[in-house]
């Protein structure tokens, strides 16, 4: 029982990672109504850039958290303006794709710029393992879930109280309606996507941070957790991405307990396989199909 | 306050609007009658920014609005209600109309219009924690009108407001219009519902096939001509 409770707990930590990217998914799908498959990539490209700092110069973890974050708004301004603004209201699938190519664009330029698979990342807490009664938490972790519920507590807040959190939540609900109020759409489908970006870039320096590393295949892995993660929870619903996350993180920690490490992700996948199969809508939306948990109400 | 000259606006190759001219007068109810698909809400669209002219003007008390963005024109005063109402389903109702005050700074002020908006339609206040997509057509064409009111508008330009109402709604509607345009607001309005429409109106168009073929006073000509033609566009020999 109580291998189950740390595992669970493990997974919340971690999850909360999870939960950042899908959120960052999130706004992204519910701002655009489309998937960004360049957003892991975008993640990777900030992560990237605090490794090389931290390769060349050895800075500590903070300023390597603020490349990251800022590397990864930076990239995700790019894909923005490339992919998504120019093809307008009907061109989804030119987008998605112009997204694809991009993610292999980004991948490309981050293994020319640090050719090895492996980079070394400062690490987030260099503190013992923390004991609290039969639990053991790592310190990472804990900082982990300090950071990323912070952080989502902030993006939802913004959200709710801030006039930008009102445009974008406008902009969500019903895009014309949202320009007939005098809600500048553009500009504020480009500050979100910049801000999910932003949030990305935040859980993937937490989750290399973590691990003291970072690899090419950091893109990809970026891209499917926070999209089953996403899924999970309900398209494009922002609590559940929250949830969604958390329950992924948990699920994969426990199988993992059950199975061994090399179960993780599988057990994703065939987590996605079955919530497209029997529960499209996700934690929230339940059995009413993909969307039906999104509408922006925070 | 609003004059369209020579607009011209297209969806691909398609012209829904071949040069429409007309003039909306300070303080006055003006109305745009016409058939199904003769380029009404096209034109309103077009004015509001949503959609950019291939030519022609459209100014704003002397001020060249054409292809400004849709926040730009909200900005020097002119607020549309659309066609659909096109309410913020998932919002409130109180939601709605804070967001109808967006570009607003004056967050005092902006709280008065919001009992202001209560007072002159109660049903919204009964219903103000619900979600918008939840409430009847005529409450939602109250709150579409009541959101854009909430910018303080110079002109309204409503598209449709009997739209799928009621009678008895849309006579509700248009005591509205009437009691909005005695407090000063100025008003351009279109509508298929053309008997309504020529009771409230100081001067009215009627716009067929992209082009406005008539313009004048209520009385001035025929009723029944007028509506005719409103409703089945102008009768062709054969």
């Amino acid at each position: 029982m109580t291998d189950v409770i740390q595992s669970t707990l493990d997974g919340l930590m971690f999850g909360s990672a999870y939960a950042l990217l899908a959120l960052g998914f999130t706004l992204i799908f519910g701002t655009m109504r489309r998937l960004n498959l360049a957003y892991g990539p975008t993640i990777m490209a900030g992560a990237y850039l605090g490794a090389y700092a931290f390769a060349r110069t050895g800075m500590g973890a903070l300023p390597v958290a603020l490349l990251a974050v800022a590397g990864a708004a930076l990239a995700g301004l790019y894909v923005e303006r490339l992919c998504f603004r120019p093809f307008g209201e009907g061109a989804a699938i030119a987008s998605m794709i112009s997204s694809f190519a991009v993610w292999m664009q980004i991948e490309e330029a981050a293994t020319l710029a640090l050719p090895s698979h492996l980079n070394a990342f400062p690490r987030l807490a260099a503190a013992a393992p923390i004991e609290v009664g039969p639990f053991s938490f790592r310190a990472e972790h804990l900082l982990m879930l300090l950071v990323a519920s912070l952080a989502a507590a902030l993006v939802y807040w913004g959200l709710a109280r801030t006039r930008f959190g009102l445009a974008v939540r406008t902009v969500i609900d019903h895009r014309r309606a949202a320009a007939l109020v005098g809600v500048p759409v553009e500009r504020t489908l480009m500050l979100a996507f910049v801000l999910a970006s932003a949030i990305g870039g935040l859980a993937g320096f937490l989750i290399a941070a973590s691990e003291a590393q970072i690899t090419p295949m950091f893109g990809m892995w970026a891209t499917t957790k926070g999209l089953i993660a996403m899924m999970l929870g309900g398209l494009g619903s922002v609590p559940g991405a929250i949830l969604g996350g958390l329950a992924l993180g948990v699920i994969e920690a426990n199988a993992q307990w059950l199975f061994g490490p090399h179960v993780r992700d599988l057990v994703a996948w065939g987590l996605l396989f079955a919530v497209l199969a029997l529960w499209p809508g996700g934690l929230l939306g339940g059995r009413d199909g993909p969307g039906a948990a999104g509408h922006g109400r925070v | 306050m609003l004059e369209v000259a020579d607009v011209a606006t297209a969806y691909g190759k398609i012209e829904a609007l071949k040069g429409v001219s007309l003039t909306a007068e300070k303080g006055r109810i003006t109305c745009l009658l016409g058939p199904n698909g003769a380029g009404k809400t096209t034109l309103m669209y077009t004015i509001a920014g949503i959609l950019r002219p291939r030519r022609g003007s459209v100014r704003l008390a002397g001020e060249d609005i054409t292809g400004l963005a849709s926040s730009s024109i909200v900005a020097r005063g002119l607020a549309l209600v659309p066609e659909n109402r096109l309410v913020f389903p998932h919002m409130s109702v109180e939601e709605n109309l804070v967001a109808g005050a967006y570009q607003r700074r004056d967050a005092p002020a902006v709280a008065e219009d919001i009992e202001r908006m209560y007072a002159r339609f109660p049903r919204l206040q009964e219903r103000r924690q619900q979600l918008a997509g939840t409430l009847s057509g005529g409450e939602q064409q109250m709150l579409a009108v009541a959101r854009a009111l909430m910018s303080r508008p110079r002109i309204l330009l409503m598209d449709e407001p009997s739209l799928g109402l009621a009678p008895r709604i849309v006579e509700e509607v248009f005591a509205i219009v009437e009691t909005l345009n005695r407090d000063g607001v100025t008003i351009f309005l279109v509508e298929q519902n053309a008997h309504m429409a020529l009771r409230v109106a100081h001067h009215f168009y009627l716009m067929e096939q992209g082009r406005v073929s008539f313009s004048g006073e209520p009385g001035k000509l025929a009723q029944d001509e007028v509506i005719q033609r409103a409703y089945l566009g102008t009768r062709r020999p054969g």
